[in-house]
C-alpha cells in the first residue's frame, strides 16, 4: 500500500471514478480532481498531491498544454500519463514536457503501484550519475589538460549552486543529451586560454578566432571522454555530446542553469584559473 | 544550413507562445547571419542532438526578458532579472525547443533530443556557435523584440 496523495485530471467523471477507484485499491489518496485546464492549478496549489494521473484528450487544451502548465506552475510535478493511446510519438512528446510515467487504459493497478513506486523513490540511476559522472568529468578535464598542455591541474570546489555564475571572460557550453541531460561549462579568461594556446601550438595564437576554437575544442574533448567512460560503465545512461557554444565578453558575462544543480570547481593550472562547471537534471521516467 | 530546418522552429514557436500567455505574435525579419554573433541582454542556449545537431539560441534584450517573464507570470512585477525571471526564460526556451523535436518527428526525424537551458546575461558579449552560417529569425511577441539563432546542421 502506497499511502500516497493523487490528484486526477480527466474530462469523463466515469473515468475519474475509475482511476480513484484503482488509486484506492491500492493505497492512494485521492485528493484532488480537475476536468480541464482551467482549474488545474489551482486545484494542485490546493490539494498539494505527490502525483498527478493526466489524460491525454481533453476538451480545450489536451494533457501535454494541461502538463506543460502545471509543469510551469511547480517544474517538480510527478505527472503520469493515462491514455488508451500508446506509440512512439505520443511517448517521446510526453517525454519532452516533463510527464515521469506513461500507463495505458484499462488500468492495472499492480502496474500503476509500480509506477507510483518509481517516480516516489530515490532514482538511484540519477544518484549513481551524480556520483560517477562528477568524478569522471573532472577526471576527464585533468587527464586531456595535461595531455594536451603537458601541465598539472588541480582542483578546489567552488560549491554546489543552480544560481549564477559570472564569467572569467571565454565560456564554452556543452549541452549532454542521454538519460540524463545536463550541460558542462569551461570557463576561463582571455589571458588564461591564449597562454593555453601557446603551450599547445609552441607559439601565441594567430587570431582571437583562434584561442576561441581552442577553447570549443578542450570542452569538447573533455564532455566527449567523460561521456563515453560514464557509457561505458552503464549503457543505460546513452550519454551524447552536442556541438560547443563559445560565449566571450568584454564586461562580466553572467550565466544560469535554473534547471541543474551545478558541481562547480576552481581548477588551477600554470595557465591561470579555470572554472569548470558540470550539472544533471532529474527526469526519471518510467513506462508501462 | 538546411533552410527546411526553420518551419519547424517557427511552428514551434508559433504553438508554444501563445499557450505561455501571450496574444500576438508577428514575424519580421529572417536572415542568413555568420558563425559570430553580438548580443546585449539576454540569450538562452539549448544544445542539440541527433541526426540534427547543433545549437538554438533565444535571445532579447534585459528589459524585453523582464516583461517576458513577467508576462509569464501572470504579469507578477519584475524589477530585477533574478533566479525566478531566469527560470521563466529559460523555460520558455526548453518549451520551444522541445516542441520543435517534436515538429522534427512530424518530418520523421525522431531522435533529436535537448540539452537543459543556460540562460546568459551580459552588457555586450559575442556566441560562437559551432556552424558556418546561422539563421537569425525575429519575431515581435506582444510588443517585445525576441530573436531565435539556428545553428544546425
Amino acid at each position: 500500500m502506497s499511502g500516497y496523495k493523487a490528484m486526477i485530471v480527466d474530462d469523463s467523471a466515469f473515468s475519474r471514478t475509475m482511476i480513484a477507484e484503482s488509486l484506492r485499491e491500492i493505497g492512494c489518496e485521492v485528493v484532488g480532481e480537475a476536468d480541464c485546464i482551467e482549474s488545474l492549478v489551482e486545484i494542485y496549489a490546493q490539494c498539494k498531491p505527490d502525483f498527478v494521473t493526466m489524460d491525454l484528450i481533453l476538451p480545450g487544451a489536451d494533457g501535454f498544454e494541461c502538463s506543460t502548465a502545471l509543469r510551469l506552475y511547480d517544474q517538480n510535478a510527478k505527472i503520469i500519463l493515462i491514455s488508451s493511446m500508446k506509440d512512439q510519438q505520443t511517448e517521446a512528446e510526453a517525454r519532452r514536457v516533463g510527464i515521469v510515467g506513461y500507463i495505458q487504459k484499462p488500468l492495472d493497478p499492480e502496474l500503476l503501484l509500480g509506477i507510483i513506486n518509481n517516480i516516489m523513490s530515490p532514482d538511484t540511476l540519477y544518484l549513481q550519475i551524480l556520483d560517477r559522472g562528477v568524478e569522471l568529468f573532472k577526471e576527464s578535464l585533468a587527464q586531456n589538460f595535461t595531455r594536451m598542455t603537458k601541465s598539472p591541474v588541480t582542483f578546489a570546489s567552488a560549491g554546489m549552486n543552480n544560481q549564477q555564475f559570472t564569467s572569467l571572460g571565454i565560456s564554452a557550453i556543452i549541452g549532454i543529451i542521454g538519460s540524463y541531460s545536463g550541460s558542462m561549462f569551461l570557463d576561463l579568461s582571455t589571458a588564461t586560454a591564449e597562454k593555453c594556446v601557446s603551450a599547445l601550438l609552441n607559439r601565441p595564437p594567430k587570431d582571437r578566432d583562434e584561442t576561441l576554437a581552442m577553447v570549443a575544442e578542450l570542452a569538447n574533448i573533455v564532455a566527449g571522454v567523460a561521456c563515453s567512460m560514464l557509457n561505458k560503465q552503464d549503457k543505460a545512461y546513452g550519454l551524447r555530446v552536442a556541438p560547443p557554444t563559445v560565449f566571450s565578453s568584454n564586461s562580466s558575462a553572467k550565466l544560469a542553469s535554473p534547471s541543474l544543480d551545478l558541481h562547480s570547481y576552481l581548477v588551477e593550472t600554470d595557465f591561470g584559473t579555470i572554472f569548470f562547471g558540470i550539472g544533471f537534471k532529474k527526469g526519471t521516467t518510467l513506462w508501462m | 544550413m538546411d533552410v527546411k530546418l526553420i518551419n519547424p522552429i517557427l511552428a514551434a514557436f508559433f504553438e508554444i507562445i501563445p499557450q505561455i500567455g501571450f496574444e500576438s505574435i508577428e514575424k519580421t525579419n529572417l536572415s542568413l547571419v555568420g558563425s559570430s554573433i553580438d548580443y546585449s541582454g539576454v540569450l538562452i542556449n539549448i544544445g542539440m542532438h541527433g541526426t540534427i545537431k547543433g545549437v538554438i539560441l533565444i535571445g532579447m534584450s534585459l528589459d524585453s526578458a523582464k516583461c517576458f517573464a513577467s508576462k509569464m507570470m501572470m504579469g507578477m512585477e519584475i524589477d530585477t532579472f533574478d533566479y525566478i525571471a531566469q527560470s521563466a526564460i529559460a523555460e520558455m526556451g526548453n518549451m520551444v525547443c522541445a516542441n520543435t523535436c517534436t515538429q522534427f518527428t512530424n518530418m520523421g526525424i525522431d531522435d533529436v533530443d535537448i540539452s537543459p537551458p543556460t540562460v546568459l546575461i551580459s552588457d555586450l558579449g559575442t556566441a560562437n556557435l559551432p556552424v558556418n552560417q546561422t539563421i537569425m529569425v525575429s519575431f515581435i511577441v506582444d510588443g517585445i523584440d525576441v530573436n531565435i539563432y539556428v545553428g544546425l546542421m
